[in-house]
């Protein structure tokens, strides 16, 4: 047995630091996707890869940009896996749904609203940038993009946010 | 050179965090408005995007490099009778419309994916007496899906896999010889069973209902006691 690889000290390691980011997991998981249950799927197997691949990551302090960026790779294969299969509008209603779950401000219900029907190239760096409160640098990084790209993304997804609040006012 | 009015509210939209140490808004108070204005669209947005976050349920984690891991071979080929072969092709195309593509890997029938995917997965084979817990049985085995009770024997893992372009519960019961596989797969319709025999493995794709189920042990295990059991185990969904 590999001593090294399953010690008590590496399942404390990564219980540790998949407890400490594992909201952002959900959270990112579940805005890529726009639904609560696919997110739930690429969290857990975002999670056994990370766990299989824990001797990569080799300082903690980066923990949360390397956890996020299996979650954006999961993601990224479980659409690709369901690239061929039809899309269910049942489903997607009740994705929704779930996702856009009750809130008692409605000025914050609305703007979930707006954020869900967002172009998906303008709602992952909001995320990032504004939820995970990464640089404009490091969302380049981890969506490989340069700054300019992201830069415009995000102006652009504030625009049509603040549209959205100023037309419901 | 301070930014005009444009510069600074594009600035202001990339990221409202953007600091010119107050060159512009010392002389454009509209300016800072429109600041405070995006500052409090950017808190409404960060509640707007902290959505509930359901309770940590850790996967079912895998002993890394565990010796006590039953490694498949990794050129293990399917035998089965010619006759068997051409049936079973023939049934999985006309019944099932078959697409066998897996990870950009097309395999040429349900018998070569599903025993590559025994390879891609070895650390499921391992011999143990820990059983997985019941939340972890009910989330790869969805009440939709089906259900399948403890009486099949000792539940060792339980992973959703992709078998043929479905999510299908992958299960390890603990044989007499070794850790048994079992697959649900209750999109594929059989009309006959498929037998999957090997260097190592003895196994079968059983027609059960309007679904099948793989089980693969090692080549000494005695499979029928282990078919009555997972078969008297299982109810398919609604």
């Amino acid at each position: 047995m590999n001593s090294s690889s399953t010690t008590p000290e590496r399942r404390q390691r990564f219980d540790s630091i998949v407890g400490a980011f594992y909201p952002d997991m959900f959270r990112y998981a579940a805005w890529l996707a726009r639904d609560r249950t696919i997110a739930e799927d690429v969290v857990q197997e975002a999670m056994l890869r990370a766990w299989k691949s824990l001797d990569a990551l080799r300082e903690d302090a980066a923990a949360k940009q390397w956890l996020l960026t299996i979650v954006r790779r999961e993601n990224a294969r479980y659409f690709e896996r369901k690239r061929l299969e039809t899309v269910d509008i049942d489903n997607l209603t009740a994705a929704q749904s779930a996702m856009l779950a009750e809130q008692p401000d409605d000025e914050v219900q609305e703007l979930r609203k707006a954020i869900y029907e967002l172009d998906d190239d303008y709602r992952e760096p909001l995320i990032l940038q504004v939820l995970m409160g990464y640089s404009t640098n490091e969302i380049a990084e981890i969506m490989g993009l340069k700054q300019g790209a992201v830069l415009t993304r995000l102006h652009r997804a504030r625009l049509k946010l603040k549209e959205s609040v100023d037309n419901e006012a | 050179m301070t930014m005009n009015c444009e510069q600074y509210r594009q600035a202001i939209m990339e990221d409202p965090s953007f600091d010119d140490s107050g060159a512009h808004l010392s002389s454009c108070t509209s300016c800072e408005a429109f600041r405070v204005e995006i500052e409090s669209l950017d808190r409404k947005i960060g509640k707007a995007l902290a959505i509930e976050v359901p309770e940590l349920v850790m996967p079912e984690l895998p002993a890394v490099e565990s010796d006590n891991v039953v490694v498949l071979p990794v050129k293990r080929r399917v035998k089965a009778p010619a006759w068997f072969a051409i049936a079973a092709t023939v049934v999985l195309a006309a019944m099932i419309g078959v697409r066998m593509i897996g990870n950009d890997i097309e395999y040429a029938s349900l018998a070569d994916e599903i025993v590559a995917h025994l390879d891609h997965e070895p650390y499921a084979l391992r011999v143990t007496d820990d059983p997985i817990s019941d939340r972890r049985l009910r989330s790869v085995v969805p009440a939709d899906v089906a259900e399948f009770n403890r009486s099949a024997g000792l539940i060792t893992y339980a992973q959703s896999c992709w078998i043929n372009g479905h999510k299908v519960p992958h299960l390890v019961i603990q044989g007499a010889h070794g850790p048994v596989t079992v697959l649900l797969l209750p999109d594929e319709k059989l009309l006959e069973a498929v037998p999957l025999t090997g260097e190592n493995i003895n196994g079968v794709i059983l027609p059960v209902g309007d679904g099948s189920i793989a089980i693969i042990g090692v080549r000494e295990e005695r499979l029928d006691s282990i078919q009555k059991q997972v078969v008297s185990s299982l109810t398919w969904g609604v």
